[in-house]
């Protein structure tokens, strides 16, 4: 081989590996494009989708926590049906209370004050406004909350806030654990009875659950309330912080003035 | 390095789509969670419970799967700072709250809140997710397989 030929090869395969390089390089930026490419539409299809999936959503939440304006609304309540009240509207205090009866230590308040409160309402010192609540409802006990919530609407629509008092204290004095399946409609029904609340049409509205939407209703307005416990107790507008009867007794009694 | 970053996806992704899935089969109680902070204007309540899930869903399936790794990790980091925010925002005013954060309504009995708990769960998943918006490349990621040959391989190929 010349020395010519060499040099002519070498030369040659440089050439070859440059043409190589370039190729490589262009497919490289080609193959880069073109994840870009995808990259782009599949963000754009996934960002689509997202804003979709949260449209339905919330159209589908909406409809299933919606409740109808015409919705039944137990008698003998105030504020628009949501309060229900207990005790002479001349008593001088008025005390408010938020309460599920599901809620273990709404049962322990009820246990531990629930008398106090019951003799400074008979007294003619406090008139007793329960805004009642139903959060605990779990399928296990076949919501309870809500279940225990209409009966003592369809009660106080019925027979009237003192009938209320003693069905809410009859439901407290024999709460269903908490992860227990909740008393059955036919015992809310006995209950009532015993309440004072009778009658075919009071038995059908704790079977149809006809006070469903309202507990949904009053529910909400405890939240609106700002209320995020229960029980939460307020003397004259004024958030209890000492639940014992004594709490009770002192923070009503400042309030009376 | 890769696996570990598997590791973190499969972490924060999980989380969200936890925690986003138990914010939907009772709504109402959604609402009450996001009114409790006393944050928001109440028309705003309601389409922040109800589109919130979903987002969560959303990014926590990109980060379980492995497509749009970088951006899930920054929209997930961006939501634990508004968490915390929100979180430490409740604590200072003396709320009486749960975080909401696994779907129930916000209720908390007195004195049983769990405030450093929850921010630093928080911080703890910030931290993961800053990790991952800066090296998202990990293995076992779907994005990988659909975005097509890599520059990497191309170049690979001259002899």
């Amino acid at each position: 081989m010349s020395p010519d030929g060499k040099q002519g090869s070498s030369k040659r395969a440089a050439a070859q590996r440059r043409i190589a390089e370039k190729r490589a390089a262009e497919a490289a930026a080609r193959a880069q494009a073109e994840r870009r490419r995808r990259t782009v539409i599949g963000g754009a299809v996934g960002a689509v989708l997202v804003v979709i999936a949260v449209v339905i959503t919330v159209v589908v939440q909406s409809n299933r926590t919606a409740t109808s304006a015409t919705a039944a609304t137990p008698a003998h309540t105030v504020s628009n049906g949501k309060v229900i009240v207990v005790g002479s509207s001349s008593a001088p205090v008025t005390v408010d209370l938020y309460e599920d009866f599901q809620c273990p230590n709404c049962r322990n308040f009820e246990a531990e004050t629930g008398k106090t409160l019951a003799e400074l309402v008979a007294a003619g010192t406090v008139q007793a406004h329960y805004h009642e609540m139903a959060f605990l409802d779990t399928a296990a006990n076949d919501k309870y909350s809500t279940r225990a919530l209409n009966a003592a609407a369809a009660v106080v629509n019925a027979a009237g806030g003192s009938a209320f008092q003693k069905f809410h204290d009859l439901l407290y004095a024999n709460q269903p654990p908490e992860t227990g399946s909740g008393l059955p409609d036919s015992q809310l029904i006995a209950y009532a009875a015993q309440a004072g609340a009778t009658g075919t049409t009071v038995q059908n509205q704790i079977k149809d659950l006809t006070y469903g939407d309202w507990v949904k209703k009053v529910t909400d307005q405890a939240s609106k309330d700002g209320v995020t416990g229960t029980p939460t107790v307020f003397v004259k507008g004024k958030q209890l912080s000492d639940l014992s009867p004594a709490g009770l007794t002192a923070a009503v009694n400042a309030a009376k003035g | 390095m890769p696996w570990v970053a598997t590791l973190a996806r499969l972490l924060v992704g999980g989380v969200f789509v936890v925690a986003g899935l138990l914010k939907l089969p009772d709504p109402a109680a959604a609402v009450r969670a996001v009114r409790a902070y006393r944050l928001l204007p109440e028309g705003l309540v309601a389409p922040v419970a109800f589109g919130q899930p979903v987002v969560e869903i959303a990014i926590g399936l990109a980060l379980v799967l492995g497509v749009f790794v970088r951006t899930a990790a920054i929209v997930s980091a961006v939501l634990l700072v508004v968490f915390i925010v929100g979180v430490g925002s409740a604590w200072a005013r003396g709320l009486q709250i749960d975080c909401g954060c696994f779907g129930n309504g916000g209720q908390v009995a007195a004195g049983r809140t769990t405030y450093p708990w929850e921010i630093a769960r928080d911080v703890g998943l910030l931290i993961v997710a800053l990790a991952l918006a800066r090296w998202p490349r990990s293995r076992l990621a779907l994005g990988t397989v659909l975005a097509g040959p890599s520059v990497e391989k191309e170049l690979s190929r001259v002899p």
